[in-house]
């Protein structure tokens, strides 16, 4: 093992080719182009294919195709780009296709700006495309946790046969930490995928990968089918960080970079005398809505803080369920919260002045 | 740091080795000396964490930025302002050149050949050997002879900038040293100086004696850096 300086957008792509993921499909955009640059020379070196599709519309129907021949698969782009792929998610989820696909999200909306943001929480978790599915979507909040996390994308997707996807925002993709990484690249094991298009092997009858089910008994088969996994993994796969909970009477809460910062502001509270403590969501779907119940017995107050005017808000308000009320701050359009401003949210919403 | 010190000093690198706060605080040394000092952005590669960014910060010690014009500078275009060439060719002081990454970052640089005579400058290639890309010898190379042939111009001195970003010591500095030193003699180049953040400075120097070591002040934070600190 040594340690390695990456930006959180090089980790992306060293965690996705440690993953064993060797197809990559893309158009640049800012701010995560440094992760097709670091695929474009990574690729070549283990053997790997790093394509630049002419749009962010080919590049998620190119994953389509190598997820559907068997393959570890990703994509990447940033928030307009990822609009542009929802028709193609939803083929996915359709198909039943594993992939790996990024979001590292900037100012929106409409072209917006190139800075961080997380307004794109609606669009990953409550659908994006259409039509009734669910994405597993992990949020990462240092570059050490992108190199894990890709590895755990990758397996979800092929264990549940559903494409996974991965969000940041500008500031964790730009960033540089420090991560550890083995030598040596191996190729993990990958299951067989006995359904995949990729020739008969032997079989009488091709597999055929398909989204159209034109008789809507077999429709509402694969809607079933689809939830039926989605409960197991809401059961299974639910990830979360509880940070100086036990005790918390006010509970910090956010996803990636907005994480990050609250939990700054929680120690900086904690020195002040305000028992603060943190939950952050690291799979938003399937969201962690238990821990926000558990922590509402005995939390006062809530405060969830995002990088957008309050999307993530709603999940952890229908979590705490009314028990007990859940403030919000947030910035948007591209600006960040700034430590010093929710440590002041937090004093006024503990001497009772916020609403 | 007691180097010598041409009127045009140009540090390039891989992406993400350093340059952005070395360039700052280098020009920041010059500043010091009560020299005339012009800092120069010509990363038209990154749109985050780029000199530009610390323009107020800088203009209010004193500094001269050169940048693109205020709505400009969050805008993802590779514009570069007039200003450089009068940078570049100013009678008297020091200019200091931050270029953008990689060999794509390089073809800015190249533009301005005509400007840069043979003896006026020093084009420096910084090294971080935990980055990925140059951690070896032949990373190292394959990477500067790129930045060589789009910039036109010669590499003619390494700095040593080994880190592991929050999370280095003396330690990680002094190995990445010895390696880019031993880089740099295959080569046939100096190593032109070191960096290291000012904490660390007495105690790379102790390890380092007769090494030039340039102080760093950061001035890239993310923003639970920029206020509480992450505890």
């Amino acid at each position: 093992m040594s340690k390695v300086l990456m930006k959180g957008n090089e980790a992306i792509g060293e965690g996705a080719i440690r993953a064993g993921c060797r197809h990559f499909f893309g158009y640049p955009i800012t701010p995560q182009s440094e992760l097709p640059h670091y695929l474009a020379k990574r690729m070549p070196e283990v053997g790997g294919v790093f394509l630049q599709a002419e749009s962010e519309t080919s590049s998620i129907n190119m994953v389509y195709g190598a997820a559907g021949a068997g393959f570890r698969v990703m994509t990447s782009s940033s928030s307009p780009g990822l609009s542009l792929m929802q028709e193609g998610i939803s083929y996915l989820v359709g198909a039943e296709l594993p992939c790996v696909i990024v979001n590292v999200m900037r100012g929106g909306p409409g072209l917006g700006n190139i800075a961080p943001a997380q307004s794109d929480y609606f669009q990953a978790v409550k659908g994006g495309g259409h039509g009734d599915y669910k994405l597993i979507v992990l949020a990462p909040a240092s570059v050490q946790e992108i190199i894990d996390l890709m590895q755990v994308a990758f397996d979800l997707g092929d264990k549940y046969r559903t494409p996974v996807m991965l969000v940041g925002d500008g500031i964790l993709g730009q960033m540089m930490e420090p991560v550890e990484l083995a030598d040596e690249v191996t190729v993990p094991e990958i299951a067989a995928k006995p359904w995949a298009a990729g020739g008969l092997q032997g079989r009488e009858k091709p597999n055929i990968i398909n989204s159209l089910y034109i008789v809507p008994e077999d429709c509402e088969e694969l809607n079933k089918k689809l939830f039926a996994k989605y409960d197991v993994i809401a059961a299974e796969e639910t990830r979360w960080e509880e940070y100086r909970l036990d005790d918390a009477e006010i509970v910090l809460t956010g996803f990636g970079t907005a994480a990050r910062i609250a939990k700054s502001v929680v120690d900086k509270a904690r020195a002040e005398g305000i028992k603060a403590g943190l939950i952050r969501p690291i799979t938003l779907w399937p969201f962690p809505s238990e821990v926000y119940a558990r922590a509402a017995e005995h939390a006062q107050k809530f405060l969830c803080i995002e990088m957008s005017m309050g999307q993530m808000l709603e999940d952890v308000r229908l979590a705490v369920n009314g028990k007990k009320p859940v403030h919000f701050y947030g910035r948007s359009g591209g600006m960040v919260p700034l430590a010093k401003d929710v440590l002041a949210e937090v004093k006024k919403i503990m001497a009772g002045g916020a609403e | 740091m007691q180097v010598n010190i041409k009127p045009i000093t140009i540090f390039t690198a891989n992406l993400g080795s350093g340059k952005t706060e070395i360039s700052i605080n280098f020009a920041r040394m010059l500043h010091r000396r009560g020299e005339k000092v012009s800092l120069v952005d010509l990363d038209i590669i990154n749109p985050y964490f780029r000199t530009r960014l610390a323009k107020d910060n800088l203009a209010s010690q004193g500094l001269q930025v050169v940048c693109p014009p205020g709505h400009l500078v969050n805008a993802d275009v590779p514009a570069l302002t007039p200003a450089i060439r009068g940078a570049l060719q100013a009678a008297e002081g020091y200019c200091v050149c931050d270029v953008g990454g990689d060999d794509v970052g390089a073809v800015a640089l190249g533009a301005y050949k005509p400007f840069l005579p043979e003896g006026r400058f020093d084009l420096y290639f910084v090294v971080n050997t935990c980055r990925p890309f140059t951690r070896d010898f032949d990373g190292v190379v394959k990477i500067m002879r790129s930045i060589e042939t789009n910039s036109r111009l010669k590499v003619t001195g390494l700095v040593s900038n080994t880190n592991l970003g929050r999370q280095t010591d003396a330690q990680v500095m002094v190995e990445g040293y010895g390696k880019v030193s031993e880089m740099a003699e295959k080569l046939g180049l100096p190593v032109a100086f070191m960096a290291s953040p000012g904490s660390l400075v007495k105690e790379v120097a102790a390890r380092l004696p007769g090494v030039p070591i340039l102080p760093l002040e950061f001035y890239m934070k993310t923003p639970w850096e920029e206020v509480c600190g992450e505890g």
